[in-house]
């Protein structure tokens, strides 16, 4: 199922994500389930779809297509991200040919965290061709032919999706890049985690001319030090003091309880301004159907 | 210029093990711009090996010892001394070391040249004896027409041709909080210059051929 029938059915849409685990998946005797199918379980019957992050933050971990078609075999709508950070032009294209063959049908392409940030940092970083290029690429693989124009012997077809930061200064230079992707061919846009409605509402306004579908990002903030590091680690979001204050001392189910009033409450107020949800729930997937139920239901 | 640092002096010395009368080359260009192999360095590097118990039998110090008819005019005269040395060490970038030892096989030498130091990019003095940062990366394919005379290539942790990808906070790259943004350095060049359609164009994949390795420059 492509993702982008949905939203051309006016419906909310709601999507998930998964960490492959770092390790294989094999069918075992021992009836265990790794974490990420176990997570997406727990998702599945309150998500249309479920996005396989492409070794996130530069960790080394199973390949976000084998994570795909995991989820594909057992009924779960997948979103294959995919990142230029790891693969020439040659391996992309390839991948994402190998992706349509092995029946994805959205593809989400993004930049990739540096590999500086990773798990690997002496590794090369490879970023051939940026997620504009890719998509454009992927779009051109869709009309039968390679980026060097040589004919496929069968078009793959997918939808195509990308990432936006809402929260980028200056964030006229954000837009710039969100139609250049229009433009190369991103049917679909999920953004980075926004905590701030205010500012949510500056970036729909400005990019309602657009007329894409865009689903606001949330990460789960599950602790005061998880609000703390992402404020002070990871670029690109802001978490507001209060979360922080809101969470101090707070441990399992209260700060569970604490996290499902928070982002209700802000998903209250920012989901009706866009197409859908996508949540980022870093482990507690079991808050998904608790908030969708809060807030939607 | 060619940027280089010094290695641990335990790396030159392994290097140079089992060879006892060393010919000490710096490079009075680039590595001398970086204080790692003027004449200054080269007479430190000559104490401190004869500190570790080996014999420095000539320091010399080319011009430009990547140039190698300044190298090769060095070594002239002073064939008795090339011959009874039993390594190089040259404190230079790597294509200093690899001119010196071509220079020697030219003259009929076949001499160990070994190297003290690290080259770690083409970069460029921003504060004369203090800072050199790195700004172009030889693609063979250069942008600064269309991105306000600065460098994504290079500036942009990820190269991107673009914009910039989400990572930036406050203007800062994700990678170094204490860097700028590349692409935010391109807009505001842009928008200063009023040329804010160019953030527009679509720039195609870069042309990594042109920088594929080993490159040949004919001059003449």
């Amino acid at each position: 199922m492509k993702i982008t029938d949905l939203f051309q059915d006016k419906i909310t849409v709601f999507t998930s994500e998964v960490g492959p685990v770092k390790g294989c998946v094999r069918d075992t005797d021992d009836d265990t389930t790794p974490k990420c199918l176990s997570e997406a379980n727990l998702v599945k019957d309150y998500v249309h779809a479920i996005n396989v992050t492409d070794n996130q933050s530069a960790v080394m971990r199973l390949g976000s297509l084998a994570g795909s078609v995991k989820l594909k075999e057992r009924g779960i709508e997948p979103i294959y991200q995919i990142t230029c950070r790891d693969r020439n032009r040659i391996a992309l294209q390839s991948e994402v040919l190998t992706a349509c063959s092995l029946g994805i049908d959205n593809v989400l392409v993004l930049t990739g965290d540096h590999t500086s940030l990773g798990d690997h940092i002496a590794a090369k970083p490879v970023f051939d061709v940026d997620s504009v290029q890719l998509l454009k690429i992927a779009s051109g693989m869709k009309n039968g032919y390679d980026m060097m124009g040589h004919e496929l012997a069968r078009a793959p077809q997918y939808a195509l999706g990308a990432v936006v930061n809402p929260n980028f200064t200056p964030l006229d230079l954000q837009l710039i890049k969100m139609e250049k992707k229009i433009q190369a061919g991103a049917e679909f846009f999920q953004t980075q985690a926004v905590y701030d409605p205010k500012l949510f509402e500056t970036f729909i306004k400005k990019a309602e001319k657009f007329d894409v579908p865009i689903q606001v990002g949330v990460v789960f903030v599950k602790s005061a030090k998880m609000a703390k590091f992402m404020n002070e680690k990871i670029s690109g979001i802001t978490v507001p003091e209060s979360w922080g204050k809101n969470l101090e001392g707070l441990t399992g189910e209260k700060a569970k309880e604490k996290c499902v009033e928070m982002t209700g409450d802000l998903l209250k107020e920012i989901a009706p301004m866009c197409q859908g949800v996508h949540f980022m729930p870093l482990g507690w997937s079991d808050l998904v159907p608790r908030i969708i139920d809060k807030v939607f239901k | 210029m060619i940027g280089t640092t010094r290695k641990p002096l335990d790396e030159v010395l392994q290097a140079l093990e089992g060879k006892e009368k060393i010919v000490v080359m710096g490079c009075n260009g680039c590595a001398k711009a970086c204080k790692t192999g003027g004449d200054a360095e080269v007479a430190d590097m000559a104490a401190t090996l004869t500190g570790a118990g080996k014999s420095v039998i000539w320091e010399v110090t080319p011009e430009r010892t990547c140039y190698i008819q300044h190298t090769t005019g060095s070594l002239a005269g002073h064939e008795q001394t090339i011959s009874d040395t039993d390594a190089f060490l040259v404190l230079g970038c790597g294509g200093a070391a690899q001119v010196a030892r071509q220079a020697l096989d030219e003259m009929g030498f076949v001499k160990p040249v070994k190297i003290a130091l690290n080259s770690v990019g083409h970069l460029d003095t921003i504060i004369a004896g203090k800072l050199a940062i790195e700004q172009c990366q030889e693609c063979g394919d250069c942008v600064l027409n269309e991105t306000g005379g600065i460098c994504p290539v290079t500036k942009c942790a990820k190269s991107l041709l673009n914009g910039p990808c989400g990572g930036a906070q406050d203007g800062k790259c994700e990678v170094d909080p204490q860097r700028d943004c590349a692409w935010v350095m391109i807009y505001d060049r842009l928008k200063a210059l009023g040329e804010m359609e160019k953030l527009y164009v679509y720039r195609d994949p870069k042309d990594y051929s042109k920088s594929n390795k080993p490159r040949t420059l004919v001059i003449a």
